[in-house]
């Protein structure tokens, strides 16, 4: 196509439809004007406004990789029961906004029968954060949907009740770029390489810039190399902590690896103001294996975590709260997770998680 | 020196983008600030701006992925 | 269910189980060549533990440089239909509210020109197309343009802002996070589309410091809505709670304030605000009997990222507190300002947040020409070595 056709019939810039177009009316009338919300069952929250309307939003989980065809079912769903008004969430669930009270129990049992269970308000799971994974990145330490489907099917009760102490927010990275951000999540899993980068000197030269290149690694563990007449790079391997961001800008690096790629979790991270401020999340096991399809060591460590938090934290107090309370050490013993060298942090400002005081909780029982 | 045009700014970016093509990627800052080393007062971010939307939109070059967004020379210009 | 080209047994097994199936939903589609070669070629991951894509490349619609991932296959001659298979973001409407039309609008054009398969929504926010063809691209942007709906960002740009639902639907909300996250994304089209800076930008909008966006952890520039008057309280609905007898107040709700200002004699709550940090904790477990002050804003927090490349960052207070209201002129200034220093002396792959660490926050504020303030540090330093300029 040529460029003056193309700039004829092309239209640019025009950003995303306005939102209020997409509103119901009830929200438009009451926009800004909610005086409170309640949670009377789980999945359902009901806002009340200033002016007395309520608002019935039916929360569904979804596996966030929707077809088009469920999106059409979404479509019609919300054209029965809602007025043809529907949201998405920040964690991919859906949500069905009603005005008639009375249409709450019969869209809840419409979502269930075709396999959306209803939830993922208050004190549970909700649906996983994730990134692609197998299905669609390169990078890929692991698949995404898989453990986050293994993980669900198993914590799936605690997302249809609210029996857990607090919130907890789990999300799935598969590489350490974290699409999903998952550093401050009550429980991450982060799918990790353990091995240096494969360098391919035969078209690293002609596929990526050196001196980017070596610019990449963090540790200035890449360093130019001539190998076999051809320019390219070598890696100090004993500086590499496998964080793949030479891979991102080098394609001739790759990190990929059957064998030695898996899964770290990670626990205690927040990202809401309410009592403790934000934080990271912390290291509780350095690997276990990728073993597809259901991923049972991952599943079982992160149920382990969750059903030692909900028998021994106190209401409201999410899971970096309690470990905060009973101390890092009492969180091992509790879970029975192993504390290893991994644990102690080695990279920038390492030394600010090291322990500077005599206040240890000592135990005779050891 | 004649003041310069975003015509004119997008003719010495696409010079410039030939003699580094194969050799060094350039990120629309790096054409910036070439063009207003080369141009001095008669050049600024604004003019560089445009002139990159010239080149884009004429097809003559295309943004890349690769660990960043560089401006490349397009390969199907002129096809 | 439709005729597999391939057996995938192991991912069959996915289909299992009461949580909603990824796997249903890629058959769901599975219409589409692209879709059937998409099973095969993610059971043959599932079978080798790896995966089998390549990085992206030279693909995108004319004229913009953001909101086209290109992604090929590594194994092209055994499933030809994947080779190419390029992600499209499209810019959500703030909220992510929808009419079951504007989705039928969307799952039309991608019936036509992809895949059928989608994420609501990818993790900056976007709508996510998930696998097409390079030849594609033009008609897909041609008729989303024509109903309406854009590209988002991807690469060295401004991400595609996103916020959560405000004012829309909830009482907590301290200013329009909708109509901010769209005035922004509006006015910032060029940024979003073109990308001019050493590396991406986010933005996002959170009502109240619950945070729902998780904008603290996850953008260059969160705005956090709060408040500086005193927390409102409904006495009358302080008794119902006392009465009800769900809750503790003693306990749940003053034991649990991080600075201890509320008071609870077993009948009134008074709280000390000028020693209240806006946490939202008591607010959060009695909805019904207290809200946020009515003098209200936000505070602006800069810098938040992932690890790569020098380390996770949470962001860090930059406007302790700001009336954040339309055409939110003050709030333009102060992004003009960052993205023209940091645009010109930050390295390629660096973050603001990191580019802050290297030049040092004193030396930031001064060149975006903004005092330093106590609110920004938890401590002033501890370390003798300072950079007086005399």
């Amino acid at each position: 196509m040529s460029a003056d056709v193309v700039k004829a019939k092309r239209k640019t810039d025009i950003g995303p439809p306005n939102y209020t177009k997409f509103l119901p009316p009830i929200i438009k009338e009451n926009y800004g004007k909610w005086k409170y919300h309640e949670v009377p069952q789980p999945g359902v929250l009901v806002h009340t406004s200033h002016s007395g309307a309520k608002l019935y939003s039916v929360r569904a989980a979804t596996p966030r990789l929707l077809s088009i065809e469920t999106l059409r079912l979404f479509a019609s769903i919300a054209d029965e029961f809602t007025g043809g008004f529907l949201r998405f969430t920040s964690r991919n669930n859906v949500e069905f906004l009603a005005t008639d009270e009375g249409k709450v129990a019969p869209l809840i049992a419409r979502l269930k029968k075709e396999g959306y269970p209803v939830g993922g308000i208050g004190p549970s799971i909700t649906n996983i954060v994730h990134t692609q994974g197998w299905v669609h990145c390169h990078s890929a330490a692991s698949d995404a949907s898989g453990v986050v489907k293994a993980l669900m099917d198993e914590l799936y009760p605690r997302f249809e009740n609210m029996d857990l102490p607090g919130k907890t927010r789990i999300a799935f990275a598969c590489c350490l770029n974290m699409c999903g951000a998952v550093h401050c999540s009550d429980i991450a899993v982060l799918a990790v390489h353990r091995k240096p980068p494969k360098i391919n000197h035969a078209t690293l030269g002609k596929t990526c810039e050196i001196p980017s290149t070596v610019a990449a690694c963090p540790t200035g563990a890449i360093r130019p190399a001539t190998v076999d007449g051809k320019q390219s790079v070598e890696v100090i391997e004993e500086q590499c902590m496998f964080c793949g961001n030479c891979f991102t800008v080098c394609p001739s690096m790759t990190m990929a690896d059957p064998e030695n790629d898996g899964i770290s979790i990670w626990v205690g991270g927040k990202v809401s103001n309410a009592r403790h401020e934000p934080m990271f999340s912390k290291l509780a096991i350095p690997y276990l294996p990728n073993n597809p399809p259901r991923w049972p060591e991952v599943t079982a460590a992160v149920k382990n975590i969750v059903d030692v938090y909900a028998k021994n934290a106190r209401k409201f107090e999410r899971i970096g709260e309690w470990i905060e309370r009973i101390g890092w050490p009492k969180f091992f013993k509790l879970t029975g997770i192993e504390f290893t060298k991994y644990h102690l942090d080695d990279f920038t400002h390492a030394g600010e998680s090291f322990k500077r005081s005599a206040q240890l909780r000592h135990s005779s029982e050891g | 020196m004649p003041a310069q045009t975003p015509e004119s700014v997008a003719d010495a970016m696409y010079a410039m983008l030939k003699d580094y093509a194969g050799k060094k990627n350039l990120k629309a800052m790096d054409l910036t600030k070439a063009m207003i080393e080369k141009f001095g007062d008669d050049c600024d971010k604004q003019l560089c701006k445009s002139a990159i939307r010239i080149l884009m939109d004429d097809a003559r070059c295309t943004y890349s992925y690769v660990g960043g967004s560089y401006v490349v020379l397009n390969p199907d210009y002129g096809k | 269910m439709t005729d597999k080209k391939y057996p995938t047994p192991l991912l069959d097994d996915l289909e299992k189980g009461p949580w909603p199936s990824f796997v249903k939903e890629i058959k769901k589609s599975a219409k589409s060549p692209m879709v059937q070669d998409l099973l095969g070629l993610l059971e043959r991951s599932y079978e080798e533990k790896i995966g089998h894509w390549k990085h992206g490349g030279l693909v995108g619609v004319q004229g913009y440089g953001g909101g086209v991932i290109g992604r090929y296959s590594d194994l092209p001659a055994e499933f030809p239909d994947v080779s190419e298979f390029h992600t499209i973001r499209v810019n959500q409407p703030s909220g992510w509210f929808y009419t079951s039309d504007a989705l039928r609008t969307l799952c039309d054009i991608w019936d036509r020109h992809g895949s059928g398969l989608t994420n609501m929504h990818g993790s900056t926010g976007d709508i996510v197309f998930l696998g097409t063809k390079t030849t594609e691209l033009e008609p897909i942007f041609s008729e989303l343009t024509a109903a309406g709906f854009d590209l988002g960002g991807s690469g060295s740009d401004m991400r595609t802002p996103s916020c959560c639902n405000g004012m829309a639907r909830c009482e907590w909300a301290c200013y329009d996070t909708m109509a901010f996250c769209n005035d922004v994304t509006q006015t910032y089209q060029d940024e979003l589309h073109r990308p001019a800076f050493p590396y991406k930008f986010k933005i996002k909008a959170s009502g109240c410091p619950n945070d729902c966006v998780a904008s603290i952890a996850r953008s260059d520039m969160s705005v956090i809505g709060t408040w500086r008057d005193d927390i409102q309280i409904d006495p009358a609905a302080v008794k119902e709670y006392a009465l009800a007898g769900k809750l503790d107040i003693g306990k749940d709700v003053a034991g649990r304030c991080p600075t201890k200002v509320i008071d609870w004699d077993g009948t009134t709550l008074a709280i000390d605000n000028s020693n209240c940090v806006k946490c939202m904790h008591c607010i959060n477990v009695m909805p019904k009997a207290l809200s946020p002050g009515k003098d209200r804003g936000a505070t602006i927090l800069i810098g938040a990222k992932a690890p790569i490349v020098q380390g996770a960052l949470l962001a860090s207070v930059l406007v302790p507190f700001i009336k954040l209201e339309q055409p939110y002129e003050d709030v333009k200034e102060l992004i003009a300002a960052m993205w023209d220093l940091w645009a010109e002396h930050g390295k390629n792959r660096e973050r603001i947040g990191e580019f802050i660490q290297r030049i040092g926050l004193g030396n930031f504020l001064e060149q975006i020409g903004l005092d330093p303030a106590p609110e920004m540090v938890i401590q002033p330093r501890t370390n003798p070595y300072i950079f007086y300029n005399l």
